[in-house]
Formats: structure tokens, sequence, C-alpha cells
């Protein structure tokens, strides 16, 4: 078990590259720019990402690579953090490389079901390959559900993928296929926070991890209610079984009569407190979750929280990066481009 | 000492006027002006928002100027008085048609220097090839592109089935720079997955030709014969500056005045036909000011009371006689009082100068602050060497009735032997418990001195909770003067004083009063029993949880406010204590060693000590005595001024 003070270096590292995240002012500016490489400019600029931009010009980069250095940037960024102490050695902290795992594994199977394969080794982004640990770029190539399956065995994503029936035309349900391997990476990550570390920290972590749950269950449950108009008991079915507001609650959620009132439900959890007035679902959610993990980062003195939190206010960091880019490249209004913001 | 008393300035005139109005009211030195300008439906007062004029040929002097390569410097003249932008822009078109010629060749030459350079920049990614890259791109059956791909993509290559190969020069940190070939009826489709990949293609110019040694020494050399033509251009242009410098100069400072002037547009508001400028200036210059535009006679400038407009706030500007006024620095830091408060500047300058004194009190040191002080105000900042003198005269009296000079405690007992009085010096170590309880005293007095500040500002705004019931207040003065005059009496004086009579009136009634301090005042103020004036739907049981924490944080807050002068006592300690050390180092020293330990010594403890102690009675005046009394919500008095400026921010 990991000695909670033993990486008091880590959480001091981390706080002070926390500071170097975009503020709501810095996303105003960008968000005023009229074209991508100013906007490339302007991240070049910054702290957070002048090293990651010291070999490419502003002026000419690609917008998909641009965003791509941003997203390599978070990565490497939690490559040094788990490096810095050894952290690495402990398996929990294995939890980004795992979640990037699933990520090229869905795109591969979503790709199969769309006809695209053998598309996704151009996507796929480079800078993961060396940490993977499935052969993602022989996965790439498969061009049938079962080809991509076969190339997982071995591995517990292969025996998870293995028992996802196969439909008629060979392709498997993409949800069912999603579902699968989250309920297993979650279940685990719970699994490894109550084995790996005690007290208190294994208490923060669950936590964190059972909200970061719910705003991704919540999120689904309004989309496939307001625009799949599911039932209560599909969106149950294809919900992951983890709560942190406590099963009932959740399913109170899911049982609401529209999207419209399920909102107003959600309003009264602790998802829903002080959050923005906004018609998007995603900002509204995932507002409030910056606030907790805002909380957890400033208030922990435990590495595995406070990394935990920090990688997940950096990937929300540079979503909001990518919608301004988004943004600026198809003309939208700076103020249209900020209420798709997810901050404070 | 208190706030200078402003009057607020109507101006209303023809439009034709509005400039030479501006330009007068930023002569004036005294003028501030407030958005006449109220973004609301049915305001008869619109915005002016015309496009600057100025902005144009003050961008086309800038440029000229650095095409010319001269200095911009303030340089007045009386010959552009009047002229409008379009003279101004003609007068910019005549100088540029001069050097138009030989400017545009400079850029032409300096770009082909650029595209050069950055051609060998390229080349040189490109050592490991020693083929001739006309040759190479020559093929007819086989395409080849030049570039550079995320060296992180290198190896997915090998997992795609089209045919090609890629042949890598150097790699870098993020980049592998190299060239791939493919048969010419694929080229697209193998272009596309690498574009994909982000490989940014270069396209080697045509002029460079062989190997990459022999393309990177042609483009040397021509690099080399461009840059003299440049010389010899740019010496011609100098001359050609040398013509006109002095009328760019001219034209620079008086457009950047106009462009200013023109600026301050955007808070004139615009009645029909009129301009109207809202502002205020103090009351001593108004007429002076008001008079400034009598031969102008379209222009009409009325004088009214500072609070004639409920919509704006009359700015602050202190009033402060000669020894207060560089305190006023201390005042504006903390945020300066509103207009019609009340100005702290003399209790601050008082108190700060006596606790200085006090907590750093030696006779030689206070003399050299004395003169530090003086050579601060010439030479650095007025008010900051005021105030270092200031302290250094007070240091100097509390020196001597410590007896210490630059540490020397013994130097002045004869002097006080031969005049008698045989109480001073004070010995510090020797009465180390008088001096902490006297720093309590003050601590005590000053806080009392607060609170009474407090009623009288409280009774001048008829906020009766703040002058009456408040824990500043009338109740408060009354229950934390009798619990120290009870611990007093009763600790130290052994006198019991704390009667059921004494508990009663001047403890526990004043302490209903404080918890009650909301209600009691609405009941006088409106003569009606609510227990909240902003929440209708206070319960009892809310406002008696509310109270309960606000009056625990009020008790807390006269225990912890009056100990923390306890600090003022320390520092008489510590100083005295560190000048013991210095003392003791010279003592150890060879004699020749001992003035230079007792000079290096006294200038140690100056430094260190005198800017602890100057930043702890800043910290006892904002936090101890301006919490208790003052308000600072006051707006700053900014004078219009246009000045000038190199850059153009266009």
């Amino acid at each position: 078990m990991l000695d909670n003070y033993s990486s008091n270096a880590t959480t001091a590292k981390i706080r002070a590259k926390y500071a170097q995240l975009f503020t709501l002012d810095e996303y105003r500016d960008m968000a005023a720019l009229r074209s991508v490489p100013e906007a490339a400019e302007f991240i070049s600029r910054s702290s957070r990402f002048r090293e990651a931009f010291t070999e490419v010009d502003p002026n000419t980069i690609h917008r998909g690579y641009l965003e791509e250095l941003l997203y390599r940037e978070n990565f490497e960024t939690y490559i040094r953090l788990c490096k810095f102490q050894g952290l690495d050695k402990v398996p929990f902290f294995g939890f980004l490389i795992r979640r990037s795992e699933i990520e090229c594994i869905l795109s591969i199977i979503n790709r199969i079901n769309s006809s695209l394969d053998r598309t996704y080794l151009s996507d796929l982004p480079g800078y993961l390959i060396k940490y993977l640990s499935i052969p993602v770029m022989e996965l790439s190539n498969s061009q049938t559900y079962e080809e991509l399956v076969a190339g997982l065995k071995g591995t517990r994503y292969g025996r998870l993928l293995g028992r996802v029936p196969v439909r008629e035309d060979g392709n498997a349900d993409y949800t069912e296929c999603e579902l699968r391997l989250r309920t297993d990476y979650y279940a685990e990550l719970l699994e490894q926070a109550d084995k790996e570390f005690g007290g208190a920290v294994s208490d923060e972590l669950k936590t964190m991890i059972l909200r970061e749950i719910d705003c991704r269950n919540i999120i689904n449950a309004y989309r496939m209610k307001a625009y799949f108009g599911f039932e209560p008991d599909e969106i149950k079915r294809r919900s992951l079984k983890f709560y942190g507001i406590g099963k009932k609650n959740m399913e109170r959620l899911y049982e609401a009569a529209d999207a419209e009132v399920m909102m107003d439900m959600v309003n009264h959890t602790i998802y829903g407190k002080n959050s923005p007035d906004t018609d998007n679902i995603e900002v509204e959610i995932n507002s409030v979750k910056i606030r907790r993990l805002r909380h957890y980062l400033t208030g922990s003195t435990y590495a595995p929280v406070s990394l935990y939190a920090f990688i997940q206010l950096c990937d929300i960091d540079v979503s909001n990066l990518v919608t301004i880019i988004e943004g600026i490249r198809y003309g939208v209004e700076a103020a249209a481009i900020e209420a798709q913001l997810i901050t404070l | 000492m208190a706030i200078e008393k402003m009057a607020l300035v109507n101006i209303i005139g023809r439009f034709e006027d509005l400039d030479e109005t501006l330009m007068r009211c930023c002569d004036s030195g005294c003028f501030h002006i407030e958005p006449a300008f109220k973004n609301e439906a049915n305001s008869t007062v619109r915005l002016l928002n015309e496009k600057n004029p100025f902005g144009v040929p003050l961008k086309e002097f800038a440029s000229l100027a650095s095409e010319m390569d001269i200095k911009l410097t303030e340089t007045p003249s009386t010959r552009f008085k009047g002229w409008k932008a379009e003279q101004f822009n003609e007068l910019s078109e005549n100088i540029d048609s001069e050097i138009e010629a030989k400017s545009k060749e400079k850029q032409r030459i300096a770009k082909e220097v650029s595209d050069l350079e950055g051609a060998v920049l390229q080349v040189d990614h490109l050592r490991g090839m020693n083929n001739d890259f006309s040759k190479i791109f020559a093929c007819k059956h086989t395409a080849c592109r030049v570039g550079r791909m995320p060296a992180d993509n290198l190896a997915k290559l090998q997992y795609y089935d089209q045919t090609f190969f890629f042949v890598p020069f150097e790699t870098t940190k993020d980049f592998c720079w190299g060239m791939y070939f493919c048969a010419e009826g694929d080229k697209e489709l193998i272009d596309s997955i690498f574009r994909s990949m982000f490989f940014e293609r270069i396209r080697i110019p045509d002029y460079v030709t062989g190997n990459t040694d022999e393309a990177l020494k042609k483009l040397d050399s021509q690099i080399k014969e461009k840059k003299a033509q440049i010389e010899a251009l740019d010496k011609e242009i100098s001359q050609l500056a040398e013509k006109h410098d002095q009328t760019v100069l001219e034209a620079y400072t008086a457009l950047k005045k106009r462009y200013d002037i023109f600026e301050l547009r955007r808070k004139v508001g615009a009645v029909k036909e009129k301009f109207y400028i809202k502002g205020f200036v103090p009351k001593k210059n108004a007429d002076k000011f008001s008079e400034g535009f009598k031969d102008m006679d379209g222009v009409e400038v009325v004088l009214l009371p500072a609070d004639a407009d409920a919509n704006i706030t009359p700015p602050t500007v202190l009033k402060n006689g000669w020894f207060t006024r560089p305190f006023g620095m201390l005042v504006e830091m903390y945020g300066l009082p509103k207009y019609n408060g009340f100005n702290p500047t003399a209790f601050v300058a008082i108190t700060y100068t006596i606790l200085f004194g006090i907590m750093f009190g030696d006779l030689g040191q206070g003399f050299l602050l004395f003169l530090l002080g003086f050579l601060i105000s010439r030479k650095i900042n007025k008010p900051a060497g005021g105030m270092v003198t200031r302290c250094g005269l007070s240091s100097m009296v509390f020196g001597t009735l410590y007896g210490s000079v630059f540490g020397f405690e013994e130097l002045l007992d004869p002097v006080f032997e031969n005049f008698g009085v045989d109480f001073l010096p004070l010995k510090i170590f020797k009465q180390s418990t008088f001096i902490l309880l006297t720093a309590v005293g003050i601590g005590i007095f000053l806080i009392l001195v607060s609170m009474l500040i407090n009623i009288g500002i409280g009774f001048k705004e008829k906020n009766y909770e703040k002058a009456i019931f408040g824990c500043n207040g009338i109740a408060g003065l009354v229950f934390y003067a009798s619990v120290c005059v009870g611990v007093v009496c009763t600790i130290m004086l052994k006198i019991e004083v704390m009667s059921l009579p004494f508990k009663i009136f001047l403890i526990v009634i004043p302490l209903i009063c404080i918890f009650c301090r909301v209600p009691f005042s609405i009941a006088v103020k409106y003569k009606k029993w609510k227990l909240s004036e902003d929440e209708e739907d206070m319960t009892i049981g809310g406002f008696i949880v509310e109270n309960f924490f606000e009056m625990f944080e009020f008790l807390l807050s006269y225990v912890s406010n009056t100990m923390s002068f306890l600090r003022v006592g320390g520092f008489v300690l510590s100083h005295a204590g560190m000048m013991m050390v210095v003392m003791t180092l010279m003592d150890m020293t060879a004699s020749a060693g001992k003035p230079v330990t007792l000079i290096i010594g006294n200038l140690f403890v100056m430094a260190m000590e005198g800017m602890i102690v100057a930043i702890q009675i800043i910290r006892l005046e904002f936090y101890e005595i301006f919490s208790r009394f003052y308000e600072s919500d006051g707006k700053a008095f900014e004078p219009m001024s246009v000045s000038f400026d190199t850059e153009v921010n266009v």
C-alpha cells in the first residue's frame, strides 16, 4: 500500500501545474480571435503548451494536428507526473492508459460498424502507441468485429468483447460494447482505489470516481430521453451500474416523465447546485463537476486524489480549447463560443 | 484634514468647438470627466461613437518614422494648429511618395532574403540527401515529396498496404524530416494518407539546385549579396530622413494629441446638435476653470453642487496638511474614503509616526533614517521620503527616551543624570513587563479612539446600527471599555469593581444591544419591529444562530485586536536584542574590525528591522484600526490628460 504522505511532492507539483490551466479571461480572449493560426499562436504562448509548440509554426499548423498536440500534452503531463515519484508502478495510476485503450477499441468498433474499417490507423494518436498494452496498429486494420476480438485475444478486453453477441451482419452493438468496457474499467478502478490505498485516500478517490460515473450517466440518460425517447428501463439497462448519489435517486431521474422534468430533478441534486443557466447538458453538468474537482485538487493532500482530479480538469481545459478552435474555424460569435465552454 | 470639496461641471456647446473644449479641459489639469452617455432606451443623450479620423494619419506618420529610422520624441510646434485629418494625410502622402520607391525596393529584397533564409532552414534538414534535387524532381514515373511529419506517426507507416517508401533524413523531438516516393499514378492516394498523418510538404524553390551542400553554399552567397543591396538602400533612405525628420516629429506630436483628444469623445454625450460633457473640478479651481471658456461663445460652462446629479458619485481628493500629506499614500493604498466621508490620514499619520518611534527607537539610526527620507523625497518618491523623514524624527525622540544611540545603551546616561531625570532612560530589558503592558495599553487606547470615530461617522450618516448598537458603536465601546477597566482594576490594581450593577449595566446590556443591533436599529429608524432589514422571512431561530456566531466573532476580535498590539512591545525588545547581538559581535572582533562590525550591524538592523516594523504598523493600521470605522468606497480623482507615446494602438 502506498504511503499517503510519500507523494507530497507530486501533490505540490500538481498544484503548481494547476495554475497553468487556462482561465475564463484567457478563454474569452482566445474566443475573440479571428483565425485558427491566431488561436494556435495564442496557445503556443501559454506556459502550459509553450514547450509542446517549440517546433511548430502556428501559422502553418494543421488544425487537426493542433488539437492532437493539445491532447498529447495532456497525456504527457500525466506520464511525467506518474514518473516523477515512481507512481506508475502502482496499478491504479495506469487509469489514463486504460481509458485511452478503451477509447481506441471503441473507435475501431465504431468504424467497423460504419463500414469505415481500416481507416483508424490514420487517426490513431501517434503519441499513445508506445504506452498501450494492446497491439493497436494491428487492430486498426481489422475488417470485422470478430477479427478485432481475435486480435484482442489474451487481454481482458478480448474476454469482455468476446461475450458480446455478434449480429447477423457480423457487427456487434456499439452501446453494449461500450457499456461492458466502461463497467469493467470503473469496477477495476474502484477496486484498485480500495485495495491500493487506505482510509481517506480510498474514500475520496471512490467518491470522485462515483461522481464522474454519475455525471456520465446523467448526460447519457438526458440524451436518451431528449433525443431518442428511450423508456426508463432501456435507459437503466444502458447505464453504468455504479451510483454516487444512490441507486434509488439515480433511478428516479431515469424514470422522470421527460428530459425537462429530469433536469428539474437534477437541479435538486448535488449536480444541479449553482449550475449556470444553459441549454447544453454537458456544460451544465460538467460545470458542477469542475467545482468538485477543484475542491478535491486544492483540498486534498493525497497524490492519487490530486492526480485523478487534475487529469480530468486538464481534459476539460483541452476540450474547451478545442471548442474555441472549432468555433473560430466556423466563424461562430465569441459569445456563442463562450456559452459552450465548461467553466465555473 | 478633510476631503476636497468638488463642483459638478456641465459643459454644453456646438460640435465645432468640441475638440477645443476637450483640449482646454485637458490643459486645465483639474477636470475629472464622467461618461455623459447613459445606456437607457429613453435617454435623450446619445453616444458619440464616430471613427477617429486622426487614427490613419497617426499610423502613417508612425510607419514613416519607422521606415526612415526616425526616433519618435515629443516635439511640440504650433505649425499644425487647426489642421484637419485630410491635411495630415496629404502631408504624409507627399513625404511617402519621396521614399516609396526606395522603401518598396528594400521590402522586396528583404522578402527575398527571408525566402532564401527559409529555404536554408528547410534544406538544412535534408543534409542526409546527397543527390541532385533537380534530378529527383525530374523523374517521370515516380512522384516524390519532401517535408516533415510528427515523429510519433513514423511507427504507423509499416501498417499501410499501399506501395510507397519513406526516407527519413533527420529526426528532432517532435518531427521527422524526410521524403517519400510513390508511383506517379498512386500519388493522390498516398498524398492523402500522408496528409492524414499531418505530413507538412516543403516546396523546394526552383533556384535550389545540386545536392544539399551545394545548395546551401549557393543560398548563402545569394543572401549576402541581397543584404548588401539592403544596406545601400538604407543609406539613401537615411539621407531623405534627415530632410524630413523635423516635420515628421512635429506632425506626429500634434497628431498624437489630436488623436487622444478625439478618443475622449467616448465620454461625451450628444443632445441634438450640441455636445454635453459632465465632470468634476475641485471647488477652489472651479471659477478659474469656468473663466478658461469665456472667450468661446458657443460653449457654456455650468457649475453645480457636487451632489446635484444623483447618478454620479463625486471623486475623492484627500486634503492633508504638510505633516500628514505623505501618509495619504497609505490611505490610498487601502482605498479612498467616499466623498463626504471621513479622511483618516491625520489619524494614520500620528499613530504611524508614534508607533514607529516606539518600535524602532534609536537616536542614531533615527537620524540616519531622517537623512535617508530627505534623499528619497528628493530623488525617488516624495511621499515615501516624507514618511521616512517623519518616522526618523519619531525614532530619534523615542531613542532618546530609551537612551540608545546606534546600539550604545549607556551613551545618554550622563546627559539624563546632569538634568536630574532619574526615571530615564528606559532600560528595555529591565522594564520589559512595563513595555509589554504599555503596548497593550496603547492598543486599547487606539481601539477606543477608533470606536469613537466610528460612532461619530455613524451619527453623521444617521446609521444607528453603526453608531449605537454595533460592536464598534456605543454598545461596543461601553462593553470593551468596561471589560478593560474591570480586568485592570481586578487583576493589576486589586480593586473589586465587578459588582452586579457593573456587570449588568456595563457588560450584559451592551452585549444584548450588540446581539440585537439589527432589530433595535430598525425600531429606532422605522418605529417597527423586524428581525432583518433584507430577509423578510427571518425566523427567531435563524436570527439567534446567525447572531450567536457573529457575537462570537466580535468577542474574539476584541481580544485578538488588543493582543495584536503586543507586537509593539515585542519589537521594542527585538530591536534592543538585535543591537545587543551587534555589540557582542563587535566585542568579539579585533579592534581594527570593530568599526566595520558596528557599521554593518547597524545597517543590517536598520534595513531588516526598519522594514519589518514599517510593515507591521501598516498591518496594525489596516486590520486593527481601519476595520473598526473605515469604509474605502471612494472613487479616485483622475484629471483628464493626454500624454505623448510612441506606441500606436489604433
